[in-house]
């Protein structure tokens, strides 16, 4: 009997044991290179959490896993648009701004967007566009919007994203359609101008697209911001414009899943994560738009004169979730490239 | 590959295999069951199915993937991808032919140093490989430099994200899958055979044509099945060296389970290619067996 109660009362320890280490972690699911590694050390020094920091490439890849079911994500950093269709299906918690007092320092531009209107499920960490870089030493003319990129006169020195419903929203953009109501009629409009216009371009890339503007393959690029931003470092004279007939905006933020095992840890990471010079820190590494106005005051003002990650102002939009209608643009964009 | 190579002799089934002979199969029948079978028994299922808004498999019943499959876009895809692994089987047979039977014919020593040639290219990342070949061919890389140094072109080299450089990437890539099974067909060549051609007359084009390439056949055609079949359903070559520019059937599989979130469709794409290739197997072996 008493060795049972030894038994029991170590038993007893080791779940207390497991449930205290259980508590000193958070699950991390983002996309990689994205947080650097100097920001999760300084988050488990403070906090004894330790941060398990899982990547993806895509949103698509990061759906897939998290749906799957396999593992258990606290945290995740999906797009708007993502963000939006998990949301409808009731796979993310509501989080708890109480324990997110650094959300104040979010420019109110990035909030109550459309993905997450009342502003409960997601937490913005960075931002970015798709815009226009120019290698201002092979191209002399300006170049202001989509149709001076599709002109005729660039044939063969275009880099765009591989993604067939960026090419439709371009098209979408100079018919003053909107980007977010993709009809069969839309499609049908848009038609036309994109059978002019991808037989123009040189190489869809949705990974890497800086390769070819730096390896000389190209002159002109509809890309992420991000990319444009690390050509910029590299080298001067890429140029980048947002294009004036409007331009997309993509939020990537924090959200935690449904039945996140950690989410009192998960909201005090995303807190970490909004504090000004933890936020500054990302930006130093990774040159997108940072949305949090306090560390914006603390970047260089080299970072700032970065056109890419600080362009002027334009109209912006951020993709909604269009659902089933991503198979004709699929379908559309396909027969497209099979007749160029 | 001899099984491949030589379907009838399995196929009469002379003797059944007793109980030691099934535990010696028994991995492979493993590893068949589950790699084979349940994947493509899973596809089989979800092409019936439909998806839902976050491009989840929903269960209920429908035949809309198939009758997309029907639509000229697709089925033009399907075409051009036969037409380029064709080519490249063609190139790879007629480059890859004279390698092997030379390494084949050649003296033991030179063999062994001629084949470890032919193997080191596996032993480094065919996604190096293929960045390395971006490298060769940009704009601004040696190739176009020395061409142009040469006079040999005026202008950079315009060669990468065209339908050539996925030609040069996908013989590059299957090559050693031609040159590897005829190698092994040639090696075996009894020489008192094509010695007695020739002594009976034959010109060296006739013993070619009647003699060595027939019986380096089951070689040819275990190559031509090895380069054939995987180069159709290609996908990384075209995106990173055609520059995605023309989409393979290859291309339009890997991105409905990638970014267009379409498992169902993509998994009749992925059946229909294998019941057709079943069927021209089933075809060509059938009329293999009538000529005998």
């Amino acid at each position: 009997m008493k060795r049972l109660r030894i038994l029991l009362a170590s038993l007893a320890t080791l779940v207390a044991a497991v449930q205290l280490h259980a508590a000193k972690e958070v699950n991390l699911f983002g996309w990689s290179e994205y947080v650097p590694q100097a920001v999760l050390d300084k988050f488990t020094a403070e906090t004894g959490i330790k941060v398990n920091y899982e990547t993806y490439a895509s949103n698509e890849e990061m759906l897939s896993k998290l749906l799957g079911g396999a593992a258990q994500y606290d945290l995740i950093q999906p797009t708007d648009y993502v963000i939006e269709a998990l949301r409808a299906k009731g796979k993310l918690e509501v989080i708890d701004f109480k324990n997110v007092p650094n959300f104040k320092n979010i420019a109110k531009e990035y909030t109550n967007l459309p993905h997450d209107p009342e502003q409960k499920y997601s937490v913005p960490y960075m931002v970015g566009t798709v815009g226009i870089v120019i290698n201002t030493e092979k191209i002399k003319e300006p170049i202001a919007g989509l149709n001076d990129v599709f002109s005729g006169k660039y044939k063969g020195r275009i880099v765009t994203l591989n993604d067939n419903r960026e090419l439709l929203t371009w098209a979408m953009r100079t018919l003053d359609l909107d980007i977010n109501k993709v009809t069969p009629e839309a499609i049908a409009k848009s038609r036309p101008i994109l059978s002019k216009w991808l037989p123009q371009i040189k190489l869809y890339d949705s990974d890497s697209p800086k390769t070819a503007l730096l390896n000389g393959d190209v002159d002109i690029g509809i890309v992420w911001s991000g990319e444009a931003a690390i050509l910029f470092q590299e080298n001067k004279k890429f140029a980048y414009v947002l294009p004036k007939e409007g331009a997309h905006l993509w939020i990537d933020s924090l959200a935690i899943p449904k039945g996140a095992p950690h989410k009192a840890a998960a909201e005090q990471f995303i807190n970490f994560i909004l504090r000004p010079e933890i936020s500054a820190l990302i930006s130093e590494a990774f040159p997108y738009t940072n949305p949090n106005t306090e560390a914006r005051k603390l970047l260089t003002p080299e970072q700032l004169a970065n056109p890419a990650s600080y362009p002027g102002a334009a109209k912006l939009e951020t993709f909604r979730d269009i659902g089933k209608a991503a198979a004709s643009v699929d379908k559309l964009i396909t027969d497209l490239k099979g007749g160029s | 590959m001899t099984a491949i190579a030589d379907p009838h002799i399995t196929s009469a089934g002379k003797r059944q295999p007793g109980t030691t002979g099934w535990l010696l199969l028994s991995p492979m029948l493993l590893w068949l069951g589950l790699f084979v079978v349940a994947p493509t028994a899973i596809l089989f299922v979800y092409s019936f199915c439909q998806r839902d808004e976050l491009g989840q498999v929903v269960f209920e019943f429908t035949w809309e993937n198939y009758a997309r499959i029907a639509d000229p876009v697709y089925l033009n895809i399907l075409l051009r991808s036969i037409w380029y692994a064709g080519l490249t089987t063609a190139i790879c047979l007629v480059v890859g032919y004279p390698v092997a039977y030379y390494i084949g014919r050649a003296p033991a020593q030179r063999r062994s140093w001629l084949l470890l040639l032919v193997m080191i290219p596996f032993w480094i990342s065919f996604l190096l490989r293929t960045y390395a070949w971006i490298s060769l061919l940009k704009a601004e890389g040696p190739v176009s430099a020395l061409l142009q140094w040469a006079h040999l072109i005026a202008t950079p080299l315009e060669i990468l994200y065209t339908p050539t450089a996925v030609m040069i990437g996908l013989v590059y890539t299957y090559l050693p899958f031609m040159i590897l099974p005829i190698f092994t067909s040639a090696e075996k060549l009894d020489n008192s055979l094509i010695e007695a051609s020739l002594d009976l007359g034959a010109g060296p084009w006739r013993t070619l044509s009647n003699i060595i390439i027939p019986l380096t056949k089951p070689g040819i055609f275990a190559g031509v099945l090895l380069v054939f079949v995987p180069s159709i359903g290609m996908f990384a070559v075209t995106d990173l060296m055609g520059g995605a520019r023309v989409p393979m059937i290859g291309n339009v599989i890997q991105n409905q389970f990638g970014q267009a979130r379409d498992w169902p469709f993509g998994a009749a794409l992925g059946i229909t290619f294998l019941v057709l290739f079943v069927i021209a197997f089933w075809f060509l072996h059938e009329r293999g067996e009538e000529r005998r």
